[in-house]
């Protein structure tokens, strides 16, 4: 009785034991030194181009907001950023980044009828949620099939 | 006892209840009354909605104005020309307060003063302002004196072509030991205002006191004969004006590149413009330009700057900066021609 039920778990401590892996295994990813980066965000309705800003966590990261159109402005969800200019204007600010994951940016002034929608992204550091949760994903997939390969 | 009758303490105390719920209510309407906002309701729209509603306001010299202000669509600011109320940010969904103070009666301007859209520059408004004294009386502001480009007859919108243009980028520092041995007059703010910096190097070409210096170094000394009209603050002053007004249009570095000046016509000028359409509308003009930049007076730039137009979407200023400010204006216009060096001093 005791063996046959051994026999059962086992497979599904080791999955319990892969999914507690890639939750917490810390990722082989080589820390970059950090470094300074500049970012020239040309802002116009309802747009962010680059709207997608890659650094690295400690970076020293300049954002310089440059409005193409009508008054525009920036701010970063969880970083004390908040920019603000007028076309012809640049508006800059240097923070350090030093809370990894990914942020939205969004517009801060009211710029028009799809100014909600006006957002973009500061992502700090590799997509670790991402590569765990797509690795979650693979252990749930063979947690589903294993009773089929009984 | 009767079963269809209320006893009367009942309607009485009902009656009473009814009163008081009337007396609470009338209180309520009185409380509600007496804390009304107070002030005239003034909402912003862009410019294709409207603009300022109400355009035209009217005040009396020594009452406060009270203005209650909110946008119906994106960001506005608020700001009154020749006054030195600080300007205001107008959102939508929230009412800003502001209480103007006028000591001079006169027609005053009020514009917006954040990019709120292509025609952003057309959001303006007026006060008109009376003496307190004499209601009725037209409590005009004293006749000012007409512009000095009137007085000098210069036509602002002919084209103003430079005679002669220098080689390179005339730099003003190498000029600051030689201005002393001139003849006085070229030193003068008169002669500063009415000339052009082309004009002036003509000028002075014939001079004895300049046969030894080459064209080059001629260049350096005008240059050096225009950084003597203007100081650091006043340069800064311009600078952060010019960047919020006008570089929008005519470019940061002044080459006319400005963002809103990608969306109009080129030079033949019957594209669509600022969203209109219009015939002989035209690019704003280039600051970085010799040929035009050094065939101009100071007087000839400061009456573009008063009374805009020109057939582009210019618009005026007379009423927004006082005359020493677009005089400071006019001089920062120069420094994207000239490299002042301002840490030398000249006397």
């Amino acid at each position: 009785m005791t063996k046959t039920s051994l026999h059962a778990v086992l497979p599904w401590l080791v999955l319990a034991l892969l999914a507690a892996l890639v939750l917490l295994l810390p990722l082989p990813v080589a820390a970059a030194a950090p470094r300074a980066r500049r970012f020239r965000i040309e802002a116009s309705q309802f747009a962010y181009s680059p709207a997608v800003l890659r650094v690295n966590p400690g970076d020293q990261v300049t954002i310089e907001l440059a409005p193409q159109d009508v008054v525009h402005g920036l701010s970063i969800d969880s970083y004390p950023v908040d920019l603000q200019a007028d076309p012809g204007q640049v508006a800059s600010l240097t923070f350090t980044a030093d809370r990894p994951g990914v942020f939205k940016l969004r517009c801060s002034v009211t710029c028009g009828n799809m100014h909600p929608f006006m957002t973009g992204k500061l992502q700090v550091g590799p997509p670790t949620l991402l590569w765990r949760s797509l690795g979650l994903a693979l252990v749930a997939l063979a947690a589903a099939l294993l009773p089929r390969f009984k | 006892m009767d079963a269809g009758r209320i006893a009367p303490q009942r309607e009485r105390r009902a009656r009473l209840f009814l009163l008081a719920l009337l007396a609470a209510l009338a209180l309520v309407l009185l409380a509600a009354y007496l804390a009304r906002p107070e002030g005239v309701l003034v909402r912003a729209a862009m410019p294709e909605q409207g603009g300022w509603l109400p355009a035209e306001l009217k005040a009396r010299v020594g009452e406060p104005l009270r203005l209650r202000l909110i946008s119906e669509d994106v960001t506005h600011g608020f700001a009154v020309g020749r006054h030195d109320a600080p300007a205001v940010d107008v959102n939508p969904g929230e009412y800003r307060e502001i209480t103007l103070l006028f000591d001079q009666p006169g027609k005053y301007v009020y514009y917006c003063t954040r990019w709120c859209g292509l025609n952003h520059w057309r959001m303006r408004g007026t006060i008109e302002v009376v003496s307190a004294g004499q209601p009725g009386s037209d409590g005009q502001a004293a006749p000012a004196e007409p512009p000095l480009y009137l007085q000098l007859g210069i036509d602002i919108d002919a084209p103003h072509p430079a005679a002669v243009v220098p080689e390179g980028r005339p730099r003003a520092e190498l000029t600051a030991g030689r201005i002393s041995g001139l003849p006085e007059h070229y030193r003068s703010r008169e002669y500063y205002l009415s000339h052009s910096p082309s004009q002036a190097w003509q000028a002075l070409r014939q001079e004895p006191a300049a046969q030894a210096l080459s064209d080059e170094q001629l260049w350096s000394l005008v240059a050096g004969l225009w950084q003597a009209q203007t100081r650091v603050e006043r340069l800064e002053f311009a600078r952060q004006q010019y960047n919020q007004n006008c570089a929008a249009c005519h470019g940061a570095q002044g080459a006319g590149d400005g963002v809103a000046a990608r969306q109009m016509a080129d030079g033949a000028g019957s594209g669509p413009v600022m969203g209109m359409q219009g015939h002989g509308l035209q690019k704003p003009s280039s600051f970085a330009d010799p040929g035009a930049m050094l065939g101009a007076s100071p007087a000839l730039l400061a009456g573009k700057i008063v009374r805009g137009g020109m057939g582009t979407g210019m618009p005026y200023w007379g009423p927004i900066f006082d005359d020493d400010q677009v005089m400071a204006l006019v001089e920062y216009l120069y420094t994207f021609q000239f490299d002042y060096s301002l840490e030398v001093k000249d006397e």
